[in-house]
Parts: structure tokens; C-alpha cells; sequence
């Protein structure tokens, strides 16, 4: 290990006209490796960066031809190897949000067979990406992440601005269902409704939540960045040039600079999957009982203020946000006003004049763990995201005989 | 909210979960990992869903309420200790009485709550829970308990005789895999029912 390496380096100062003794280099690998147990990798560029040092040779010079020979020329698709030096002639089609400040910019470039992330580190000190812009990108390295590439350009890439522009066939953007969504990295069109707007948790997300068709429903996120109009809960748009993302097997869609958003006049009705639950309820989750919205926007209120309008004077409102549980599996499940009622036999009246008697909201929610926590429902609605919408709530019956004598037959 | 799921809430008899001696040993890498336990009959348990009756409680707490009861089911009886971390729990607690030959209609307390083993002085290992909900439920739910624990009992008991158990290496490992007497303890089970 240590003489290849050494070798490895020995050759490559060679190759720049340096010639440095063989056991100079491994002394002080095993050095860096065996008495400060740096690891490998790192010991090799530290012996690397003192010869550089040592002969006044600029790091770029060593490291910008690897191994004698110079990055290859290639299309996006040919990239099926990490750590590999390439070229690319590409189009930035996407910039996204940088999560790092150790990364200046990421996002999508494209060629005329398909698209790569790229991530351009902030230490590189190289010129700025624009979308849309095409470049001969030289002197990358490859890298892979659970099966999916990606470039990474250093301090030793050259960026060029290219006069023609570079094709790229994903960029053309078809109009697809939510459900036949099952690739990342694509560039769709849909036609759908804003199914429901979520706590933003971050501030380079402007929206983000769930948009639904006939189809099926798909979460959706908005940069802050994109500049793009304000989404509205219940209202159907028309949405050009999303890309699809994917996330432990569950997709998205982004907006980017370049999306557009049209309102429509027509509904869309979206499709649910229909489910049914039966198991017992082992939770209730705080946001329950009795609870505020904000008058505006219907949001339930946090503390009497509501995230968006601030303090308003909140309607009340009953809704239970449930755990489910079969011993198998657990479902979180959530009531409205009208099946809450139903479920837990307290009306808003009920809970109100409760509340007032007891000075504390917080009376009617202990009461409903009183009466619905470790009991035994059949719970029937759709399913949005994690939550089961709850339509219909039927408590279990008495354990029928037959049941019992069945499952003793089954064992003796 | 991506990565977090909750701990499913298994169904296990008391006598099985007094058997118990074994907490697998937790992911160090992680702070948050669960710890679990691994029952005879091979379920690797964080969290458990028990019915049955309040046969004794105790405030064993010197400076704080700290309280200790004793939930029995047609197998056994398990152990609970609640204070002033899980005050619903231990507020329910307090409220629910002992079962009494007196008493007019039965109650039965429903808890979801986590195992924790400890080892005594002398050596014995012992399993208790650490409630997070406590409530007071009906006979019917009671039986729709037995029914069900029953139920998925006899379903890990088959899993691991026909080795589609993904826990049966650390079954055969930890525990003497005589699961006959499991198997009498379901009939039993169910037999009080009926």
C-alpha cells in the first residue's frame, strides 16, 4: 500500500522532470500513517504537497493531467465510473439552493444524451454558472452516490463560455400524470391542484407542500431563488418545466428559474388512493383537541399566531391528529371536526364551555386521550402523504366466539 | 421528518415479556437509535400495547411520586413504573382503581408504553414497562387484546419453526427455543375468553 502510493508519487514528480528517492517518499508516508495514523489517502497528499512545496512546483501542474494521461472527452451518459477526469461540453439547465457554504454552486448540466448534477466547490475560486449558459467544462472528477453520478469540479477545471448552445432533450418538458412519474432528473409539465401548503423549514424554500391530479398527488418544492408567484391552497394551475426528484423512492417536483405557473379556471379533481386502517389508537399527537385557525388562511394557530398572519383571532376548532397502531404497522390518521365529534362524543360546544369552565384548552384534549386512546377503530378515508384523511370511524365490536374457537381449532 | 418512523407497538403476553432477559445492544453511532428488546418468541421490541387489570399500585417514590403497579393479563403480570417524567400516565394511574371482587363493572387499563430489563443485586433479570399512555378501557377491549396478542403470538411462534423469522439466529442464540410452552400459553389465553 504505502510503496504503491509512494511509487504512484515517485512517477508522477518524474514525469515533471523531479526525481525524488523512493524511500524518501515511503519514510515519510509510513510516517504520517503508522505514528499519526493518518489515513492513506490523506497521508498521500500531505508527501505530495511537501515535494510540490519542496521543488516550487504549482499543485495544479501535478494534479491537473493525472496519472500522465489528460481527462477524456465525454457525453453525460457515457459517465458510469467515479473518480474518473472528464470533459464535458454541457448546459447549465438547473442551479439550486447551495446547502453548504463550502459549496458555491450546484445543480443540472445537460448534454445532448442526458443531465448530471455538478457541484462546484467554493475553494475552487472559479467563475460563476449561469442557467441556460453552455460551456466546455474541462477537468472534472466523477463521483457516485447510491448508484447515481455526478461531477465535481475542482480548482484545476477550466470553465469556457461556448457561442453555440448545447441541446439538451430533456429540457423539452412533456406534459405527464403525477403517477406516471417515476424517474428523477426529468423536466415535466403537470396540471394539477395545490393540495396543501406546508410549514416551510427553511428559508431558501419559499412553498412547499402537495399538488394532486386525477392520478395521484406528489410533493412538491419552490426556492425562494426561483422568484416564482405564490401557490394557493385549493387552487388548480397549470406548471411548466418541473423537474422530478427522488428521495428513498418517493418523487417530487421542483420549480426552478425557469418554471412557469398559470392559473386555471377549471378544478382538477385529484385522485386518492381509498384506505382503510383497523388497529388501536396508542397516540394523539399535540395540535389536538381544541384548537384555533387563523381566520385568513385557515391555519391552525401556534401559541394565538398564526405563520403567516400573526395574531389573529383565531375560530375554534376541533380536530384530533391520531396514531394508529395493528402491532404491525402504525398509521397516523387525522380527524376533523365532524368525525372528531363523532369519535370522542364532544361537540365544539362541549369542548368550548369545557375550556371556559376549566380555564385551559388543554382540558379537552385530556379528555379525548381519556376516551380514545387504547381503544380498537376501523378508520376509512385516503391517504395524503403520511396522514390518513379519516372519512369514516367505526370502534370494534365485541370479539365474536366463532373468532376465538377458530383460532383454538388453528392451535390444538 | 424524511428517516423518522414510529416504533410499532407490539402485542406480547405477560408471561412472555417475563421471560424476557435479553436488550440488544444499541447502534452507538446513533443517538437516537431505540433500544430494543428480543422476546422468546422472537419479536424485537422497543414499544408494546398490553391490556389487562390493575391488581396493585404503590407510590414508592421517596422525594417525587414515583409509582410501581402490577398489570395482569391471562398469562402473568408485568410491572410499571411511572413518575414524574410520564405525568399523563401517572395522573391515569392514580385515578384508576385496583381491581376489587367489589368492584361493579371490571376495568381494565390499556398501556402503551417501552420494556426496559434490569439485572438485580442477586442476578435476576427483570422486565418492566415505562408507560406513555395509560387509559381505562372496557372488557371488550380487553378480550379484542387477548384475541389479538394471541393471534400475532402464534404467528412469531410459527415464523420462527419455519425459519422465515428474521430474528430466529438470535433466537437460537439467547434463548432455549422451546416454544411448546407459548404455544400452551396462547391456548391458555384464549381458553379464559371463551
Amino acid at each position: 500500500m504505502i510503496q504503491e502510493t509512494s511509487e504512484q508519487i515517485r512517477k508522477r514528480f518524474l514525469e515533471l522532470n523531479v526525481e525524488i528517492e523512493s524511500h524518501e517518499i515511503e519514510r515519510r508516508l509510513k510516517d504520517l500513517i503508522e505514528r499519526f495514523k493518518v489515513p492513506a489517502p490523506e497521508a498521500g497528499r500531505s508527501v505530495v504537497s511537501y515535494f510540490l512545496r519542496e521543488h516550487d512546483i504549482k499543485r495544479e501542474d501535478y494534479y491537473g493531467t493525472p496519472e500522465g494521461g489528460t481527462a477524456s472527452s465525454m457525453q453525460i451518459a457515457d459517465i458510469n465510473e467515479s473518480e474518473q477526469w472528464v470533459n464535458l461540453r454541457a448546459k447549465v439547465t438547473q442551479l439550486w439552493e447551495s446547502t453548504s457554504p463550502s459549496i458555491a454552486q450546484v445543480g443540472l448540466i445537460g448534454d445532448e444524451t442526458g443531465t448530471i448534477k455538478f457541484v462546484k466547490w467554493a475553494k475552487s475560486n472559479l467563475p460563476a454558472l449561469v442557467e441556460g449558459k453552455s460551456y466546455s467544462l474541462e477537468n472534472m472528477t466523477t463521483d457516485e452516490w447510491q448508484g447515481r453520478f455526478s461531477v465535481k469540479m475542482n480548482r484545476t477545471t477550466r470553465i469556457s463560455e461556448l457561442d453555440e448552445e448545447i441541446v439538451t432533450p430533456d429540457q423539452e418538458a412533456q406534459l405527464v400524470e403525477i403517477d406516471a412519474i417515476n424517474e428523477s432528473n426529468k423536466w415535466v409539465n403537470l396540471r394539477a391542484k395545490v393540495v396543501q401548503l406546508w410549514e416551510s423549514e427553511h428559508e431558501s424554500i419559499d412553498q412547499i407542500g402537495l399538488i394532486g391530479d386525477e392520478t395521484g398527488t406528489i410533493k412538491f418544492v419552490k426556492w425562494t431563488k426561483s422568484e416564482l408567484p405564490a401557490l394557493v391552497e385549493g387552487k388548480s394551475y397549470s406548471f411548466e418545466n418541473l423537474t422530478t426528484d427522488e428521495f428513498e423512492e418517493r418523487f417530487s417536483v421542483k420549480f426552478n428559474k425557469g418554471s412557469s405557473i398559470e392559473e386555471l379556471d377549471e378544478d382538477i379533481e385529484v385522485g386518492f388512493t381509498a384506505t382503510e386502517f383497523a388497529g388501536t389508537m396508542v397516540h394523539i399527537q399535540d395540535g389536538s383537541g381544541l384548537i384555533r385557525r387563523c381566520p385568513i388562511c385557515n391555519r391552525a394557530l401556534m401559541k394565538g399566531t398564526c405563520m403567516e398572519h400573526g395574531n389573529v383571532d383565531g375560530d375554534h376548532d376541533l380536530r384530533i391528529k391520531a396514531v394508529l397502531d395493528d402491532g404491525e404497522r402504525v398509521q397516523e390518521a387525522l380527524l376533523n371536526r365532524e368525525i372528531t365529534e363523532s369519535t370522542s362524543g364532544i361537540t365544539l360546544d362541549d369542548a368550548k364551555e369545557m375550556a371556559v369552565d376549566a380555564l385551559d384548552q388543554g382540558v379537552v384534549l385530556d379528555e379525548m386521550k381519556k376516551r380514545l386512546l387504547g381503544r380498537y377503530y376501523t378508520m376509512a378515508g385516503r391517504v395524503l402523504d403520511r396522514y390518513l384523511l379519516v372519512e369514516s370511524v367505526i370502534p370494534m365490536d365485541a370479539v365474536p366466539h366463532s373468532e376465538i374457537d377458530a383460532l383454538l381449532a388453528e392451535v390444538t | 421528518m424524511a428517516g423518522f418512523t414510529r416504533e410499532v407497538a407490539y402485542r406480547i403476553f405477560a408471561q412472555e415479556l417475563r421471560d424476557t432477559t435479553v436488550a440488544l445492544e444499541r447502534d452507538s453511532d446513533d443517538a437516537y437509535a431505540p433500544q430494543y428488546v428480543l422476546t422468546p418468541t422472537g419479536a424485537k421490541v422497543n414499544r408494546v400495547f398490553v391490556v389487562g387489570t390493575l391488581t396493585e399500585k404503590e407510590d414508592i417514590g421517596t422525594d417525587t411520586e414515583y409509582w410501581r403497579a402490577r398489570i395482569s393479563d391471562p398469562t402473568g403480570a408485568s410491572f410499571i413504573y411511572a413518575g414524574q417524567y410520564q405525568p399523563d400516565a401517572t395522573r391515569a394511574l392514580v385515578d384508576a382503581t385496583v381491581a376489587d371482587a367489589d368492584a361493579e363493572t371490571p376495568e381494565f387499563l390499556a398501556v402503551v408504553g417501552k420494556v426496559s430489563i434490569y439485572t438485580t443485586e442477586d442476578g435476576n433479570v427483570l422486565t418492566s414497562l415505562r408507560p406513555e399512555t395509560i387509559s381505562i378501557v372496557d372488557a371488550e377491549t380487553r378480550d379484542r387484546w387477548v384475541l389479538e396478542t394471541a393471534r400475532q403470538t402464534l404467528d412469531r411462534i410459527k415464523r420462527l419453526e419455519d425459519g422465515s423469522s428474521e430474528n430466529l439466529a438470535m433466537v437460537e442464540e439467547h434463548y432455549s427455543l422451546d416454544l411448546e410452552q407459548y404455544r400452551q400459553m396462547v391456548v391458555s389465553a384464549l381458553e379464559s375468553l371463551v
